[in-house]
């Protein structure tokens, strides 16, 4: 009887706990916003940008006027100091970057095309992984920096000439390969990984410009560039909404029994699904240029209706025909078959700082009915065969 | 009339605090939180992998605060666990308690036996205090990446690595066609100096070396696959100095031992039924 009476004086406390726990935690959360919003040590003349910013694997935080600290997509913490204040004793010299850097190596294509996002390309790049013929087309800033001599080409990002990385005196190198970080520390040039783990969503795509800005002070370029990629992609929505067409879409290729694709989390997977498509390897996690098995892969060929590959027209993507030659695995997917194969123009890859452009191209080729008479630039349809030696001399003199 | 009611709030708090309702409700509530958390972690991954390596303290402040939507799940969970360990141990206590004050009324091998389960749940408060402690105090060493014939020194001379060879084991198997000649057993040799000695050591995913207090753990590796894609060789290093691990392991000691305490009263039973 005792114990019944204490259980019925209990239980009423007992459910009283929830909403008092719940009370807890959004008080608990009530007081870190105070404290987040009460944060007074913000850069100066950056009293909108937020203390701490999270892009992707990468991250930024102003910790002080005069001290900035950025993740890499290795993990690793640089502590950006500009030039003049005095270095901080807490931390390894080697992680320390001076600001605003005036001289940069790249590796990557995306590395050089934020350089010009940012409006610095001309002004701080030294060094680039790729041969001057190869910038000629699409970057002729580039080509033109190194026929004068202002861009050294480094060597092959595999097998990079450090003696002549040296000689350009690089402030700080952009590479997606950690093996060449303990040489650069021998050399006393800090490096920022720029390749990550995972895939880079969407999100992160947009917003990279962002994480490499306070290195060269053009934090308001930064959000000045993410603002005209969100308008895009905003209009993409707004465009695609109420399109009744929902094709289905894979993104990737096979080379050597080897099956490529991009996974669901990376940029091009979240934006075919934003507009209003769907695509076929949103289930597929992890980094970039994944690997799946071939029965996946044809698996998914099975119903799509629109195949983007990674070769360009250089590397043998001329037409269906001739994918389904160099792959005869695929030749029976469907986009091969009746559906519809795009591949990367050379400038796909070297305009990245053009991302509002490519987002909404890659939108007019998923709904072409809601982008009419659309001009494409970075991708390019093949046709299902390749054109004669006869007809390709009577199309260039007709 | 009023004093002693207020007394007993003491009283009815430690009460409320060691029910086993409240354990109920408390594990109810983790599993609806952790089912959150899963969905978080699935879709927002990234927010999570720096907790890792920079303690909770600075995840807190920086991830956790800017991306409350993703991470109030997280906090929850703290303030669950804390509660649970409160539950924990005031329910332990009070049962030991009890158990004390009868000791004269049981044979010794009985109380020893009867303490079998309060043992556990000592030992689990130990293991949730080894967590804290790792989050709260490990050192960490992020993206040390070695070439073969280098090295690298450990924060305050702890001791030096040198990375001397990559030795790669690719599968051969024809069952797995997609991982043909992929490197699935990768291992590093590498030679340790701490102390004025040097020793060999190989190191492979699951398979740590201890150095002056660190643990050094194999994060990457490339190439993946001999001819594949042109990769330097390399590897790519997670050094930690966890105090908690000493924690875990405490925790596991009293935990067996409570297992071993809890048979004994088993025995009994049977025993007795005997």
């Amino acid at each position: 009887m005792k114990t019944m009476l204490h259980r019925a004086v209990r239980k009423p406390c007992l459910l009283r706990l929830g909403p008092v726990l719940l009370a807890c935690v959004l008080l608990l959360i009530a007081g870190c916003r105070q404290q987040d919003a009460s944060q007074g040590d913000q850069p100066l003349g950056a009293e909108t940008r937020p203390a701490f910013l999270q892009i992707g694997e990468f991250s930024v935080r102003h910790i002080s006027p005069t001290r900035t600290e950025v993740r890499d997509g290795a993990g690793r913490t640089l502590v950006l100091i500009p030039r003049g204040a005095p270095l901080p004793e807490d931390c390894n010299p080697k992680q320390v970057v001076r600001t605003p850097v005036r001289r940069v190596a790249a590796y990557g294509y995306f590395d050089v095309a934020t350089l010009r996002m940012l409006g610095v390309l001309d002004e701080v790049l030294v060094g680039v992984t790729v041969p001057e013929k190869e910038w000629a087309g699409c970057s002729p800033d580039i080509a033109r920096g190194m026929q004068e001599g202002r861009i050294v080409y480094l060597g092959d990002a595999s097998s990079i000439d450090f003696e002549r990385l040296k000689q350009a005196e690089p402030e700080l190198v952009l590479t997606w390969d950690p093996s060449a970080v303990p040489i650069l520390d021998d050399l006393r040039i800090p490096a920022v990984i720029t390749s990550t783990p995972q895939a880079t969503c969407l999100n992160a795509r947009m917003r990279y410009v962002q994480f490499l800005a306070p290195f060269f002070g053009r934090e308001q370029e930064a959000d000045h560039y993410f603002a005209k990629v969100d308008a895009a992609l905003k209009e993409i929505r707004a465009r695609t909404a109420a399109s009744r067409m929902q094709p289905k879409v894979m993104w990737g290729d096979i080379y050597e029994k080897r099956v490529l694709v991009e996974p669901g989390n990376a940029w091009v997977g979240e934006l075919v699904e934003l507009a209003q498509s769907n695509y076929q390897f949103s289930d597929v996690f992890g980094t970039s240029c994944i690997e799946i098995t071939v029965e996946r892969f044809l698996y998914s060929g099975e119903d799509a209706d629109i195949f983007f590959t990674y070769r360009t027209k250089d590397s043998g993507a001329t037409s269906k025909a001739a994918i389904a030659r160099m792959n005869p695995l695929i030749k029976n997917i469907a986009p091969l078959k009746h559906g519809r194969v795009y591949a990367p123009t050379p400038c796909y890859i070297q305009s990245m700082d053009r991302m509002d452009e490519i987002l909404t191209e890659i939108s007019a080729i998923l709904h072409p009915d809601s982008y009419p008479a659309f001009q494409y630039q970075f991708f390019e349809e093949l046709p299902a065969t390749d054109p004669t030696a006869s007809q390709a001399q009577s199309e260039v003199h007709p | 009339m009023n004093v002693v009611n207020v007394l007993r709030v003491p009283t009815l708090f430690w009460r409320a605090l060691a029910s086993i309702n409240l354990t109920i409700v408390l594990c109810l509530l983790l599993a609806a939180d952790v089912l959150w958390g899963y969905a978080c972690i699935k879709w927002r991954t990234a927010l999570f992998i720096p907790l890792n390596d920079l303690g909770i303290v600075p995840w807190i402040q920086t991830y956790g605060l800017g991306n409350l939507q993703h991470t109030s799940w997280f906090f929850l969970l703290l303030l669950l666990l804390a509660v649970l360990a409160l539950n924990t141990a005031s329910c332990t206590l009070e049962r030991v308690r009890h158990l004390l004050a009868a000791r004269a009324s049981l044979p010794r091998l009985r109380l020893v036996a009867k303490l079998g389960p309060h043992i556990m749940h000592a030992a689990v408060l130990v293991i949730l205090v080894g967590y804290l402690a790792s989050y709260l105090y490990t050192e960490v060493v992020v993206g040390t990446v070695l070439l073969p014939g280098r090295s690298y020194t450990l924060p305050d001379n702890a001791g030096s690595i040198t990375f001397t060879d990559f030795i790669h084991q690719p599968y051969q198997g024809i069952r797995l066609d997609v991982f043909q000649g992929e490197v699935i057993r990768p291992q590093a040799a590498l030679v340790l100096r701490a102390d004025g000695q040097t020793w060999e050591a190989t190191l492979g995913y699951n398979r740590p070396v201890r150095l002056g207090g660190y643990s050094v753990h194999l994060d990457n590796f490339a190439p993946k696959k001999p001819g594949g894609m042109r990769l330097n060789k390399r590897i790519d290093l997670h050094i930690r100095k966890d105090p908690g691990v000493v924690l875990y392991l405490a925790g596991i000691a009293m935990f067996c031992l409570g297992i071993g305490a809890y048979m004994l009263d088993w025995r009994i039973f049977w025993e007795v039924r005997k």
